[in-house]
């Protein structure tokens, strides 16, 4: 686990306009929110579906970034919390919104059981370069596999293998522990895996 | 797969953790090891890998243009 020490004197490319705002100069906010719009967006896209419902989410996002700035420890990067205010307005949202049961996944649902899924070769496609998988199509199979997922693995894998966050920076956004992340992350991407063999074998 | 049925559950357990390079060395090696082996195994990482790099090349779509000239004006509005 890196120290506390080291993620403080991390350079923050933010925190200079941060500190120009909470000297006074709100006008500058607006920098900031155009830094981070189209990422938050994506992210309340992959998270809740629906145009309307993402762009609340970054909207009501950045009213709690505007309240709330002047509370920023420069302890943590700037995107950092961002995220980890955009994720518990989609929690509280959901919460808000419909009585949802919390659905598991198990790691024996994922394990290859029978004779006839035990594959001779490498699967085409996992075997052929990137580039010639990637179209609209896949994209949108995969969109519609990660809000296939239950609620509480989908954040995981959207900022871990979408956003590119670290176990540790995931854990921290989510406020759980770096284990529950790793196991969570698993099995939520052993679904999607499923999902695309699934794809691939009918296609 | 049935004579290594353990080893391969296993390492299905710890497949995430090796993709992202949070395992030992020791335990990279095993599962390098048993992957050489095992067809299944070696699909079963291999499918996982490529599932990872999907979700990493995911595109990024624009703001739709209505909102985000609403949500300028809302932030000149409180600044």
């Amino acid at each position: 686990m890196p120290s506390k020490s080291k993620t403080e004197t991390r350079k923050d490319e933010d925190y200079e306009l941060i500190a120009a705002i909470n000297s006074g100069r709100k006008n500058l906010f607006y920098q900031l929110v155009k830094r981070y719009e189209q990422r938050i967006y994506n992210f309340g896209l992959k998270m809740c579906r629906d145009i309307t419902d993402a762009e609340d989410l970054v909207q009501e996002t950045f009213l709690n970034v505007f309240r709330y700035l002047k509370n920023f420890r420069y302890e943590t990067k700037f995107k950092n919390w961002l995220y980890r205010i955009a994720s518990s307005v989609c929690i509280k949202k959901r919460r808000r919104s419909k009585f949802a049961p919390q659905q598991e996944l198990s790691l024996d649902d994922f394990i290859p059981g029978d004779e006839s899924d035990i594959p001779q070769e490498i699967p085409e496609w996992a075997a052929l370069p990137l580039e010639k998988l990637l179209n609209r199509e896949l994209a949108e199979i995969v969109n519609e596999a990660i809000l296939s997922l239950p609620e509480s693995y989908r954040p995981i894998i959207v900022l871990r293998d979408i956003e590119g966050f670290s176990t540790q920076e995931t854990a921290q956004i989510l406020d759980i522990s770096p284990a529950n992340v790793k196991v969570r992350l698993h099995r939520a991407r052993l679904f999607l895996k499923e999902k695309l063999k699934s794809y691939y074998e009918h296609a | 797969m049935h004579y290594h049925r353990e080893q391969c559950l296993a390492m299905f357990e710890k497949l995430s953790e090796y993709i992202d390079n949070e395992l030992d060395e020791v335990s990279c090696k095993d599962i390098e090891k048993h992957a050489k082996e095992c067809i299944q195994c070696q699909a079963c990482l291999e499918t996982l890998k490529r599932t990872i790099e999907i979700c990493r090349e995911s595109e990024s779509k624009p703001v739709p243009k209505l909102f985000s000239f609403r949500l300028k004006e809302l932030i000149r509005e409180l600044s």
